[in-house]
This record gives C-alpha cells, structure tokens and sequence, in this order.
C-alpha cells in the first residue's frame, strides 16, 4: 500500500472506534468498550509505522506526500480540499501520539473500570485521538482548522466528563472558551495568509511565501503568524492564556495524561514547526513566540513550587516544559524542539499515571499535604515517579537530559539577545529539579500516612464518603460521577504494563539524539524542514554543547539536594521559608494572580456589558413593558394598542430614530 | 375582439411573456387561491394549500427554465437574472415549507384558509418584486407588497392577543420603515434625476456627485428603510416581540423569506446603483454590521423563548449577511448567496421542530418544552441539533462554510476587522445555541403539571374583548409533514455541509451577474 493510504487508515482506525463505540455504548459492557477502544488506536498505531516504514522507501527529495480524498469547497479564492500530508513531521506526530495513546488507553481500561460512564469514556477519548490525527495530518490551513476546533471539543467533554462536579463542568467551559479565542486566532491567521498566499494548502503556501508573496505585504505575514501563535498558546497553554490547563486537572488522571501533558498541549509545538516557512520570513512574530515560551516556563516554574494538588503541580510543570518546546521552535531549534515534545510526552504521562496510582491510593484525594511515605507500599509507582522526575529534572542519562539540553544549546548557539533566553532556560531547570523532586519527596518519603500504612496492610483506603477532592463536597458514584472503586497500579497489570512501558521510554528515548554519537531525529526530520535556513545553518559548537550538559546536570542534580534537604533533611524547614517570605508565597500560591487579572480585564467588563444589555432587553422592554403592562392597569380589548401606546412604542420609537438620525448624520458628514 | 387584441400586439409595447412567467404563477396562484376558495367549503384547507404548493412548483419550474437568460423585462424595470432566480427557489422552496407548516396550523383555521394563503402567496410576489428590482418605484411597490400581507398575516390568529399585538406592531414600525425608505428614495431621484440603477450609477460616475449632500442623506435614509425589514440592528427591537407573537409558521416565513428579499434588494441597489460611492456608504454599513452581530448575539443569551432565541439568532445572521454585503466585492454577494440559502434551511428546520413542539407541549416554545427530547423525540431532536450547529457555524456543516466564505470575503475586501467581529460573535453565539442543544440530549423532561399555563380567574373578564384565552388542545399524533419539512432541511443543511460545490456555483453565477463590480 502507498504511504498515503496509512496515513488514510491512522485516521480512519480511531474514528471507526469513536462510532462503533459510540453507537453502541447501551449495548458494549465495561469491558469490551475499553477493548475496542485500546484496539482502534493500537491498529492506528501499527499504521503509522508502517507509514513509517513506507515514507522511508522514498527518496529523500520526495518524502512529503500529498494525498487528498476529494474536492471539499474549491471555488475562486477558496480551495478547501480533504487532504492529508505524511511528511516526516507529521509521521513523527503521528507515532507519539498513538503510541502514547495506545498506552494511555491500556491504562484507562483498568483506571475507569468501575466508572459508570465508562463507554462514554472510551468514545471521547477515541475521538480525541481522531481530532488530534486530523490536526497533524491536515494538509491544509482548511483540514488543520477542523481538527484544531475538534480537539478543543474532545478536550472539553473529556474535562468534564465527571458532569455531575460543578467544579469539572466549569473547568471544561473555561478551557473551551479559551480555546475558542485560539481557534479564532488561528482562522484569523489563516485568512491574513490565505489572501496573499491565495490558497489553504500548506505547501503551496510555503512556496508562494518563497517566492515573495508576502515580499510587499510584510506586515500581513507577521500579523497572520501572530494570530497563529494566538492559537498556538491557547492550545498549549502559554501565557496569558494558559489559566485553563491547570483547571483542566478536574479531568480524569489518564485524560490529563493524554491530552494535557504528551498530545493536545503539544499542538502549539506543531503548528509553529509546521508554519516555519512562514515564522522565518516574519521573525519579529518568531521572537514573540520564543520570549512567550520563555516567559511561560518560568512563571510556570515558580507556581509550580507551591502549590499542593499533585495533579496540578504537574500540570504547571507541563505548562513549563511546553515553554522550553515553544521557546525552541520559535527560535528555530526544531529537531530540538519536537524531540522534546517526544520525551516529554513519555515522561509526563508516566508521572500523571503515576500520580492516579497515588490518587487512587488516596481514595481520591489529590493533596499533597496528606500524602506521604508511600515508598514502602508502592515500590512500583514510586519507582516510575522516580524515573519520571529524573527525566523531568533532566538528570542524565534519561531522556528528558538530552532532550532539553538540546533545545537550549541551539537558543545559546543562535547568540545575539537569545542568551538571555538561554541562562532563563537554565533557571527553568534548576526551578524543575526543586519542584519535582518537592513532590516525590513529600508524596514517598517520611513517616507514611494513614493511607499508605492501610496500603501496607494490604488494604487500599477508602473515604467514608466519596468527596470531590477540590472543594471537599461530598458526592456520589452515580453516572456522571468517578466510579465507586479506586485502584492502584501495583494491582493492575493493564496499568503496570503502560507504565512500564512508558517508563522504559523515559529512560532510553534520549539515545535517539545524544550529541556527537547519534542524531536520528535530526536526520529523519530533515526533508520536512529541508526549506529552513535555521535548520542547517546554526550548530552549537562543542565547547557550548559540553558545557551546558555540565551546568544541566549540576543545576539538576542542586535542585534535588536542594529539595532533598528542605524536605526529607530538614522538615521544618518549607514551613520557615514560607513564613519568612509570605509575600512571595502568596504570590505564587495565588498562580501570579493571572486568574484575577484575567477576570478584572475581561470577565468583569463583559459581564457588566451582558448584565447591562439584559437589563436593558429584558428587563425594560420586554418584561417592563410586555408584563408591566397587563397588571391591571390595562382593560381588556384595547390592551395591544395601549401598551403600545403607553411606551412600547415611544421607546421603539426613540430607539429607532437615534439609529436613524445615526446613520443620516454619517452620510450628511461624508457629504461636503 | 381578435383585431384588437391583434392590434395590441401590433402598436403595444413587447411584453417578455417568458420572463414575466415566475410572476405571473405567484400572482394567479394567489387569485384562483381566494376565488376556488371560496367554493370549495368545506375541503377548503386541503384544497387551498394544494393550490398554493402547485403554484409555487409552478413559481420555481418556470424560474430553472428561465435560469440563465439574464435580461431585463418591464421597460428594465425587473432584471430577471442568475440573482434574483436564485434567490426565487430560495423563495419558492421556503414558501412551499409555509404552506406545509402552515396546513394543521391554528392560524389558517382561524383566518381563514383562501385568505390566509392568498396572502402569503402574494407576499412571495412583492419579495420576487424586491430582489428582480432595478428601479426604484418598483422596488417600493415590491416592498410593500412584501409588507402588507405580512401585516395580516401576523395578526392571523386574531382571537389570540399576542397575535393582534404582533401584527399591530410589526404594521407601526413597519409604516415607519416603509416611510423612510420612500424619503430616501426620493432623494436619491432628487439628486441623481433618475429611478432606474444603472441610471443612478451613471449619473454618480458622470456629474461627480459622490459626496452630494442630497444624493447621500438618500442613501442613508434607504438604507436604513431597508434595514428595518432586515432586521439590522439598532432597527431590530420589533424582531423578537413580532416573532414571538405571530403564528409560528408565518414567524418561520418571515424569518427566512423577508431576510432573503431585503438581502437581495440591498446586494442589487448598493452593488448595481451605488458601487461608486462604496466609500462612503462602506463604513456606515460596515459599523452597523459589528452593531447587528454583537446586538443579535449577546441579546440572545438571556432568552428563554425558541422563538425569541431564533429572532434574536436571526438578528445575528442578518449581521453575517450584512458583512457580505458591506465588502462590495462580488466575492461579497457570492458569499452573502450562499450564506442566505443555507440560512434559510437551517432556520426552517428549526421553526418546523419549533412548530411540532408548540403543537405537543403545553411549554409551548419554552426551553422546557425541549429538554429531554433526545430521549422522547430523537426525530425531532436531531433536525434542531444540526441547525443549531450549522447556525453556530461548526464544522461538517454548511453553517461553517458559509462562515469560512463571509470572512474570506471580508479579508479579501480589506475588512478584517469585521471579521473579527464575525468570529467572535459566532463564538458567543456557541452560548445560547448549545444551551438548548444541551437541554435537549442532557436535560430531563419536566412534568407537564408543573408549568401549566396560567389560567384567569374563573369569572374574571377575559383580558380581550372576544378574545379567548383557553388554552390550544395539544396534538398528541406526530404530524408527517413537520418531520418532513424538518428532515429535508437538514438534509440539505447537512448535504451542502459535506458537499458545497454545486451551491459554490450557484451562489458564483448569482454574484456574478452583478456584472458592474468586481
């Protein structure tokens, strides 16, 4: 079969599930839904290697394959074709996301067995995979736009898949509406480039911009790539739009491992390799993006260190490891950039699965203040967090290290302003070895807490009562709710084998790319990126290169005696610092207030407006004057006419001639 | 007699018997509706509406087979043009969807069936009138003659009060468009000494008169005469109240076919009359779309009422369709077509689902009257699920790129940031048409005792003289040609959602045959 037609089959496996799945759901059992499910992405899987495989066979120069299925909407200036590209880019997309999906889903089979919505569960999290196939397959601006806006709506379900918490319904609509503002960057973006370029396909984009379309029409090309990256940071969580992901936690631990840390948060990270044609002609927008990413990582890093939900210190972790990619790529380091996308995709999720085993150990609850000495009764969970937070630390030889380093070498080698970027990134670093190792010392080491201790007996904890475990209420375990029966993944083989696959990956995927011995990544993503003057041009030199894998794996390894001794060490001593510097404390605590910034500047207003034009519909003309009216004051018969009379109408009639007087008054200004 | 019929042929002007054919089946079919009606008694409700659907069959075959003629006829008075027959199926396929809402409607009952069709089918004509217009008396003829009937026929359910209201209403604020419209006119003959557009457009290339004080306080009054039928806002308040108290099925019509008359008449007069002063008309447009959009939008969000949300809703999409209009590109018309024939299915599907409720729920048009639909009703559910979609503009269905289209016009045309506003009302738009679509599939049922219309006191004087205020007995047995209606409309909502290039290329032999821009 032609590579194209994998391409087809990636797409068509997890789509044929969502149905299968979706119109079955009455009839399908726990069990076989999960099946079917973990199935359709597994052969999907299998298709992108073969894909893989396939893509190899052709000559270099002709690695980007174009396959379109039909004519969706070609007319003059519009030419929206259902079509895919498999290029070395999307083919590298492809395999992180199914193989992270499959094992997410493997995962999934034994964490949502005892969830009421389970089949439900499954065909969200198949249409996920699908949307998010679609985005990186997307041959044009067209396609991208569809799978871009799916992804947002999966993401939504899923987020709020528990319905019956107000807490994850309202988190699912706050990442929707975010995500909406991004989608509407990224159609914006898209009609700025589409009206020089005069066509959607990606390829025939980049050859106009090469051929100088834009050579006239500069600024539209910057204002489009803004709008882009408008996009690109809503899906990934950048500042300012970044106050979703966090709130996304509500999510079940494995929705938060799939789509909000290893693919939909990585979306950005794609769409700004992807446009590179279109960021190198317009590098004021590539700076944007890079000093964003930068921004990001280390405001995320500094939250990171003080908050106490477990799920959500990951989640602010990942929002600083997306910084690193979009810092990366903006700055044209993209080989760099996508293979850190690929290492944290396996790191991240195995932490997120590593912290449902300790949530469910919790029975539920995600605090870190509760949670301590699990070492002993989890020996597995512990040990993947382990090597998840090495990774994470970038403490060689696992594979976030070279991953990392990687990226940062490149920004450092590009010179100029980027070395400010370059001693942040470092910053970011040390900031990570703290707060990860803060959270496995806290949650393994110590005196073990009533949990663990049940744990070691051979019990796992169950509350009195089901809470949710933000805001303490209780609930119940009903349809809509998290099922009644937790697990922990030194009892589930589907759960131990994800992840210990994912674990193995975590320590071994930096030997795809290690400086001077191998650079498989590199050379596989060459033919995508064969256009880019960064991409051959700029090398690290050895000196940059062995230094920053020093000071990497010394800040690293800081970090953690760092976090070591305020910990384990010396208990007290988080409770002093705290006290000592109360200020900054509650400043991170309160996430740099973003939230409330964000509800004072556009919330607030908007809802004053809203409020207003209600007061104003509603209240006065409709109620006012079409209820008013009948109270009695009004006789039968001529009640129409009277409530006309008696202001509907005057109102109307006011009304009317303003708008009126408006317009006339514009023309009579016009005229001279 | 022969000879001076003969004689007429010979000395009269040339009549285009074939190019006036659409008009003459409007207007017969309206004619033998009140006459037949009248002897056929009893089986007057099967009879007149069988009537009225064979001459709009008759209405939509004669347009095909004129289809692509492009001339003018009636001293060029009418253009009968890829445009306006394109807008006239829209018409006819609409006016068919009238008459079958319409057949087991109250309204019909009560106002009498010859009339009640008869007057609908004569307001077609006026609409036909309005979007064949190249002069500016016919288009006043035209315009009333849309109007009047429309007057009536929301008053239809005269016993009932919100009726009267509506159509009282909807005849005041109606009188002051139609006035304003006839001021404007008549300056724009004042200043540019001619009624017919190419003789408008003319006399703006030739005497210099772009920024003449009369010639623009014309264009502004007009616009805002026409704005009123539209339902642009700050013109729009009538809207939801008439909506809301007309006859459902005339609510439908209203909602569909006016908007598609009053957008036809605006891409013709400021496309063929006026290109030249685009300038200076561009930016009022323009500002009184953002207005529209924004307006119809967040007023939306606090309704409670389907056919509020929908008047509401409408007021939106005549925003979307203004922004069309505003590029004056033909990209713009091409693209303000193809976004009035999806328009009008998605609504269609809408009401007819609206109707079967009213008809079956004592919540009437409440939101509660849907919730839980998907379980009882999927066949109803799912139509009003795929129009809301395609109204909110998501993707997979014609809604989306009819957005796509719009704001490709408006970037093109150098109006980005209506886009902008485009995009971002469609986004506060999710608000209210997911709220209902979540109503329906999540929602449960509420009891029909709970919420049972509030009954007058017993003894105490009804509200309105001979008015009655009982409630309507609820139909219990699905009615077939609601699902119909419904079904076909989201059939082609979904078809062109999947497949739009034949209406592509419709909508681009529309626009192009405003052949005087680009």
């Amino acid at each position: 079969m032609s590579t194209t037609t994998w391409g087809w089959l990636v797409l068509a496996f997890p789509l044929a599930g969502t149905i299968l799945i979706g119109l079955g759901h009455k009839r399908l059992g726990r069990g076989p839904a999960g099946a079917i499910g973990t199935a359709a992405i597994l052969l999907a899987f299998l298709s992108a290697v073969a894909a893989l495989v396939s893509l190899q066979d052709h000559e270099r120069e002709h690695r980007q394959l174009v396959s379109s299925l039909w004519d969706y909407a070609v007319t003059g200036s519009i030419d929206a074709r259902l079509a895919i590209l498999v290029d070395p880019l999307s083919v590298f997309m492809m395999l992180v996301i199914t193989g992270v999906s499959t094992l997410i889903h493997l995962y999934s089979t034994s964490y949502m067995k005892s969830d009421r919505g389970n089949a439900r569960y499954f065909a969200y999290l198949n249409f996920f995979v699908f949307s998010m196939l679609v985005l990186v397959l997307a041959a044009n601006f067209f396609l991208l736009i569809v799978g871009w806006a799916f992804v947002g709506a999966a993401s939504y379900l899923l987020i709020s898949f528990w319905y019956r918490r107000e807490t994850a319904t309202k988190a699912g609509i706050k990442a929707f509406v975010i995500n909406v503002v991004g989608d509407v960057g990224l159609v914006l973006g898209t009609f700025f480039i589409l009206r020089h370029s005069g066509t959607l396909d990606f390829l025939g984009t980049f050859r106009a911009v090469e051929e100088g379309a834009f050579a006239s029409h500069n600024g539209a090309l910057v204002a489009g790539c803004l709008l882009l990256l408008v996009g690109a940071f809503a899906k990934s969580a950048q500042i300012p739009f970044h106050t979703w992901l966090p709130d996304a936690m509500e999510g079940p631990t494995p929705v938060s491992s799939l789509i909000h840390a290893a693919t939909m948060v990585t979306a950005g990270v794609y769409l700004i390799s992807r446009m590179h044609p279109l960021f190198e002609h317009a590098p004021a927008a590539a700076d944007v993006g890079a000093i964003v990413g930068c921004v990001t990582l280390l405001v995320a890093g500094t939250i990171a260190l003080v908050q106490t939900d477990i799920k959500r210190v990951i989640a602010y972790s990942t929002m600083s490891q997306i910084g690193y990619m979009i810092m990366g790529v903006s700055a044209g380091a993209y080989a760099a950039g996508m293979f850190h996308l690929l290492t944290h995709a396996f790191f991240k999720a195995l932490l997120f699965m590593a912290a449902g085993s300790i949530i469910g150990a919790m029975a539920g609850a995600q605090s870190l203040d509760k949670m301590s000495g699990f070492k002993r009764s989890m020996p597995f969970t512990f040990g993947c967090f382990v090597v998840g937070g090495l990774a994470l630390s970038g403490v060689p030889p696992f594979s976030g290290f070279f991953s990392k380093d990687e990226i940062l070498a490149y920004v450092g080698a590009r010179g100029d302003w980027y070395v400010v970027l370059y001693i942040a990134g470092y910053v970011g670093a040390f900031l990570t070895g703290i707060y990860t190792w803060r959270m496995i010392f806290r949650a393994f080491f110590n005196r073990p807490s009533p949990e663990a201790v049940e744990l070691e007996h051979g019990h796992i904890a169950h509350a009195e009562f089901p809470t949710n475990p933000a805001n303490g209420e209780r609930e119940d375990t009903e349809v809509g709710f998290p099922g009644p029966e937790h697990v922990v993944a030194e009892r589930e083989i589907p759960m131990k084998v994800a992840m210990g696959l994912l674990a193995l990956g975590a320590t071994i995927l930096g030997a795809l790319q290690i400086p001077f011995v191998s650079h498989v990544i590199e050379s596989f993503l060459e033919p995508s990126f064969e256009d880019s003057t960064l991409y051959s041009s700029i090398h690290p030199s050895d000196g940059l290169v062995w230094f920053g894998m020093i000071l990497g794996t010394v800040l690293a390894l800081v970090g953690i005696a760092i976090a070591h001794f305020i910990w384990v060490r010396k208990p007290g001593t988080s409770a002093a610092i705290q006290a000592r510097f109360k200020a900054v404390h509650t400043f991170l605590w309160h996430k740099w207030y973003f939230d409330e910034l964000i509800d004072f500047l556009i919330v607030r207003p908007w809802s004053a407006l809203g409020t207003f034009c209600r007061t104003w519909f509603e209240t006065v003309i409709a109620e006012g004057l079409l209820i008013g009216g009948t109270t009695g004051v009004v006789k039968a018969g001529s009640q129409a006419v009277r409530t006309l009379q008696t202001g509907f109408l005057r109102y109307y009639a006011a009304l009317l001639l303003l708008g009126g007087a408006g317009v006339v008054l514009y023309f009579l200004i016009q005229s001279s | 007699m022969t000879s001076a019929l003969t004689l007429a042929a010979a000395r009269g002007p040339h009549i285009d018997w074939a190019g006036l054919s659409p008009f003459v089946s409007l207007a017969a079919g309206g004619v033998l509706v009140l006459l037949i009606g009248i002897f056929l008694g009893k089986s007057a409700r099967n009879g007149t509406a069988i009537l009225s659907l064979v001459s709009l069959a008759a209405f939509i075959g004669l347009s095909v087979w004129q289809f692509g003629e492009n001339k003018s006829i009636v001293s060029d008075a009418l253009a009968i043009d890829d445009l306006t027959l394109t807008l006239a199926f829209v018409l006819g396929a609409t006016g068919i969807a009238a008459v079958l809402l319409s057949w087991r409607s109250k309204a019909a009952e009560v106002a009498g069936h010859p009339e009640y069709y008869a007057l609908l089918l004569l307001s077609i004509l006026g609409m036909l009138v309005l979007i064949a217009t190249q002069n500016l008396v016919t288009l006043f003829v035209g315009f009333e003659l849309l109007s009047i009937p429309l007057y009536v026929l929301c008053a239809a359910e005269f016993r009932r009060e919100g009726s009267l209201e509506s159509g009282l209403k909807y005849l005041i604020v109606g009188s002051v468009g139609s006035a304003t419209l006839l001021y404007g006119l008549s300056l724009l003959y004042g200043a540019t000494g001619s009624t017919d557009f190419s003789g408008i457009a003319r006399a703006i290339a030739d005497d210099g008169i772009r920024t003449d004080v009369l010639l623009l306080s014309g264009v502004g009054l007009t616009l805002v005469g026409l704005a009123f039928k539209a339902s642009v806002a700050p013109f729009h308040q009538w809207t939801p109240d008439v909506y809301q108290g007309a006859p459902t099925p005339i609510t439908a019509f209203m909602a569909v076919a006016t908007k598609v008359a009053a957008f036809g008449v605006l891409l013709r007069l400021f496309d063929v009359a006026l290109p030249g002063i685009s300038n200076e008309w561009g930016p009022a447009v323009a500002a009184l779309a953002a207005i529209t959009i924004i307006v119809g939008n967040v007023g939306a969000l606090a309704q409670t009422s389907l056919k509020r949300i929908l008047a509401y809703s409408g007021v939106a999409q005549a925003g979307y369709l203004l922004a069309g209009v505003v590029v004056g590109t033909q990209l713009g018309a091409k693209a303000t077509v193809f976004y009035l024939v999806i328009y009008a299915a998605m609504n269609i599907a809408a009401f007819s689902v609206v109707i079967a409720r009213e008809r079956a729920s004592v919540h009437g048009d409440e939101i509660s009257s849907f919730a839980g639909l998907g379980k009882s009703q999927p066949l109803l559910a799912w139509p009003l699920t795929v129009a809301f979609l395609g109204l909110a503009g998501i993707p997979a269905t014609a809604g989306f790129i009819g957005k796509f289209y719009l704001i490709d016009a408006l970037v093109s045309g150098g109006y980005a940031w209506l886009a902008i506003v485009l995009v971002v009302g469609s986004m506060i738009s999710l608000g209210y048409y997911l709220k209902v679509i979540a109503a329906m599939w999540m929602g449960d049922p509420e009891p029909a005792a709970a919420a049972a219309a509030p009954v007058a006191a017993p003894g105490a004087p009804p509200i309105m003289a001979g008015g009655s205020q009982e409630a309507d007995e609820l139909v219990e047995e699905p009615q077939l040609e609601l699902f119909a209606v419904a079904w076909l409309a989201t059939a082609v909502i979904v078809v062109f959602g999947i497949v739009p290039q034949p209406l592509f290329e419709l909508a681009g032999k529309a626009g192009e045959s405003l052949v005087g821009i680009f």
